[in-house]
């Protein structure tokens, strides 16, 4: 369904992808995983064509996407929830999930989509005149969920949804997106919290340093040392840096 | 006493005119910076080419096509709305567009350049004239009991009611109205909702050229017309950021508020007080100042956090 070859990314003279290649089949839940600076958020930025790539292709559904805009893109079916989830907060919940739905020409699907979103999060709709900057961290990624999938997208881009959030509410945040996999959306996960992740997910890619480390199922990746090492904890030491970034 | 009360309502009443005009300005000023933090410190000039535009079309209408009178004027409005429209979409395109990604003070720097360009194309093509651009109304006048407003004065605060109105119904009920304050929050986010940002900046500026021109065509009457009502903008601004610079409540509340304390100053005060009289121009300045010691982020303005 998606499939990026050899891409690479720069940020003005830096770059930041050094040729990634990686594979996301239709139905699928596949995670990014990775240290922070390792070019996990520019994978997604490169997809959703927030920036573009200098070499490489990336394809959604057999068609070239890396040149496209952004809401071109969007318009394909590719749907992003960005980090931090970067709702409108002095816009209304309601206002918020109807730009949401901006690209849908239609009042009544549009109406439609609405109170499906509000069956499946009836919160939002008790809050739905509220200005979303006064919502709490977890209602907020709730909203930027809901928002992200207005669209119905094919697939759906997810940066570290669990960012910011107590260890309840991660849960809960896991919960939904399996939810959604399990109902049939197509998610590309970028995750800190690797654990869960690979619980949740059919295939993981470890990405260090703008390049992809090592790919593999759950099980596959559990049993890597390396994998363990850098990111399980299980490790002979742990560097520094690492230590006080959790 | 009674008599300096009806001097004091009739100023009033005329600042408020006034400060619609501002207000106008100030609103250009709002949209623009509210989507893109630039300050565009070409407003003044856009209200200034506004004018010129209508005074053109007012004077060629009833030249060429033998049209007077309420139709000429009619006619000759539209017209220049047609102008500031394609005007405005040109701006995106000389401004904007190819400005997107750099500093917004290259930006700024720009619209500064744009503005003396406009001066001087208007001298050039208009010629260093001053003229005189009659209004629809005549020296038609209403009063209240002792109070005269001039014609022109009530259809100025008539139009700035209706213009604030119809942007409010814009920006709170319809689809792009919310993809304007959308993107004007976070445009990168308003990407990922597939709002298409480009167009959404090409209609700020259309707004702003809009307003602007509206505000040239009301003001001409009540002044002469040259090629400095441009520096209006200079008033204008201070208006903006009286009311609390972004915010459209704060950019009306402020025209108006600076056009009444603009008249009384120059009226009464100047009256009673001779010394007033040599320090009008600085007036503004002097409320904004000890506002923005109070106040610091303007009347309506809120105080914004940055998150990073």
């Amino acid at each position: 369904m998606l499939k990026l070859v050899g891409v690479e990314t720069f940020y003005g003279k830096v770059k930041a992808l050094h040729g990634v290649s990686l594979e996301v089949q239709k139905g699928q839940l596949v995670c990014i995983l990775g240290a922070n600076g390792a070019g996990k958020t520019t994978i997604l930025k490169t997809i959703s064509g927030l920036v573009s790539p200098e070499m490489g292709t990336v394809r959604f559904e057999g068609r070239r996407i890396d040149q496209m805009d952004p809401e071109e893109i969007v318009a394909l079916g590719i749907s992003h929830v960005p980090e931090g989830r970067r709702i409108f907060p002095e816009l209304t919940v309601y206002e918020n999930l109807l730009m949401g739905g901006f690209l849908i020409e239609s009042g009544d699907l549009l109406r439609e989509r609405l109170e499906a979103t509000y069956d499946h999060f009836p919160l939002l709709k008790k809050r739905r005149h509220q200005l979303a900057g006064t919502l709490s961290g977890g209602e907020q990624q709730m909203l930027a969920i809901s928002r992200a999938l207005m669209l119905k997208p094919k697939l759906l881009l997810m940066d570290e949804p669990s960012l910011g959030l107590s260890p309840l509410l991660v849960r809960n945040i896991f919960r939904t997106i399996r939810r959604l996999h399990e109902s049939g959306v197509t998610i590309l996960l970028v995750e800190q919290n690797v654990n869960l992740a690979l619980q949740i997910a059919d295939y993981g890619y470890v990405l260090s340093n703008g390049k992809i480390f090592i790919s593999g199922t759950y099980e596959e990746l559990i049993e890597e040392e390396k994998v363990r090492e850098y990111y399980l904890g299980e490790g002979k030491y742990i560097r520094r840096s690492r230590l006080w970034s959790g | 006493m009674t008599e300096l009360l009806t001097g004091l309502s009739q100023e009033v009443v005329s600042g408020i005119a006034l400060g619609c005009i501002y207000a106008l300005v100030a609103l250009g000023f709002t949209l623009i910076y509210r989507a893109t933090e630039v300050v565009n410190f070409a407003q003044g000039e856009l209200m200034m080419v506004g004018a010129y535009v209508n005074f053109f079309l007012v004077s060629r209408i009833s030249a060429n096509l033998g049209i007077t009178g309420a139709w000429m004027y009619f006619i000759a409005f539209m017209g220049a709305l047609l102008f500031a429209i394609i005007f405005g979409i040109i701006l995106d395109l000389v401004i904007n567009r190819p400005l997107r990604d750099q500093p917004v003070f290259s930006v700024i720097m720009a619209t500064i350049s744009i503005s003396i360009i406009l001066r001087a194309l208007v001298a050039m093509i208009a010629g260093p004239f001053t003229h005189i651009q009659s209004s629809p109304f005549g020296d038609g006048v209403v009063s209240f009991n002792k109070i005269a407003i001039s014609v022109q004065d009530v259809f100025i605060i008539f139009c700035a009611i209706v213009l604030v109105i119809l942007f409010y119904i814009f920006f709170r009920k319809s689809r792009w109205g919310v993809a304007m304050q959308a993107t004007s929050a976070d445009p990168t986010a308003a990407q990922l909702m597939g709002i298409p940002v480009k167009k959404v900046y090409r209609l700020v500026w259309i707004f702003a050229t809009l307003v602007a021109t509206v505000g040239g065509i009301l003001l001409a009457p009540k002044t002469l017309l040259d090629t400095n009502i441009g520096f209006i903008g200079l008033k204008a601004f201070p208006a903006a950021v009286l009311g609390g610079f972004g915010s459209v409540p704060g950019a009306i509340f402020g025209g108006v508020i600076l056009g009444i304390i603009e008249t009384i100053s120059a009226g009464t005060l100047s009256y009673h007080f001779a010394w007033i009289k040599e320090i009008n121009d600085v007036i503004p300045w002097l409320v904004l100042i000890a506002v923005l010691m109070v106040k610091p982020d303007g009347i309506f303005g809120i105080a914004k956090v940055k998150k990073v």
